[in-house]
């Protein structure tokens, strides 16, 4: 449980700036942010296919991967089509950090632990990435094909937490 | 109207064929939006062709549990066709996203 709440506090320090502006990120800044979010969650799946111990787990990682590949690629196509550059915000730098911490915590673990932190770590990480759709980065986006992609990339996110769950679950506290 | 003479043992020719013949085969669709299978729940009939499109950004499967049809990937924005056979419930998942669950019933 400990990970757990680290992993969830760490989360939640990592997202605060985009949460706390109160005028929002605008759209190259949601863009960054969106871009590094995915970027975040392939790294970690590319890292646990690899050295997580149950098939499941690894299933997941290798979903992970493919499925945050695909929302970049319809980000960067958005992008271009968009003249958009996404610019880089300590929000984006945080998650990045999050996202190399959690790596590195993962290298330290093998087996079933391995295994429990890569899931709840997961769990955690959509609950913040929804979160922050949800609150700023979706009400926040000016150009309406950015936020139409965030709004429908969303369930993907939700669908993800919902495996993350199942995972959690099977694998016990 | 002359009838065809009638083998031995043969049931009598209908006088009009196209009564007893069966409903013409459907194109029937199914939406994969939103990592859901839109509808959820499909009457098909033998010889329907029910066509998955996959309208997310992430690729998926349709896959049924007793095995009578497997797309393996549908990348986003392409799509799969079954010709229905068979009878009963199929119920079917993406593999990728154990959440996505729907069935085709069929008589």
């Amino acid at each position: 449980m400990k990970a757990l709440h680290l992993a969830t506090a760490a989360l939640a320090v990592a997202l605060a700036p985009v949460l706390a502006l109160a005028a929002g990120p605008d759209d190259a800044q949601i863009a960054a942010i969106v871009v590094t979010a995915n970027q975040v969650d392939i790294d970690a799946g590319d890292f646990a296919q690899a050295h997580a111990s149950a098939d499941d787990v690894k299933a997941f990682a290798r979903q992970m991967v493919t499925d945050h590949t695909a929302v970049n690629k319809s980000a960067a196509d958005l992008a271009g089509r968009l003249h958009l550059t996404p610019e880089d915000n300590p929000t984006a730098q945080s998650l990045k950090k999050g996202g190399d911490d959690n790596v590195a915590h993962l290298k330290t673990l093998s087996g079933a632990a391995f295994d429990r932190a890569y899931v709840d770590h997961e769990v955690a990480y959509h609950e913040a990435v929804l979160k922050a759709l949800d609150s700023t980065l979706i009400p926040s986006a000016s150009n309406a094909d950015l936020k139409a992609l965030m709004v429908k990339v969303r369930p993907a996110f939700v669908a993800h937490l919902d495996h993350a769950k199942m995972l959690q679950a099977r694998l016990g506290r | 109207m002359a009838l065809a003479p009638a083998a031995a043992g043969a049931a009598r020719r209908p006088a009009h064929p196209s009564t007893s013949s069966a409903p013409p085969a459907r194109e029937l669709a199914v939406a994969i939006d939103g990592m859901r299978f839109v509808p959820a729940t499909l009457a098909v009939r033998p010889g329907d062709r029910v066509t998955w499109v996959n309208k997310d950004l992430v690729p998926h499967t349709v896959t049924a549990r007793d095995g009578r049809f497997d797309s393996k990937a549908i990348a986003a924005g392409a799509s799969f066709t079954w010709t229905a056979s068979g009878r009963g419930h199929v119920d079917y998942a993406c593999l990728y996203h154990p959440t996505m669950v729907a069935t085709l019933t069929l008589p």
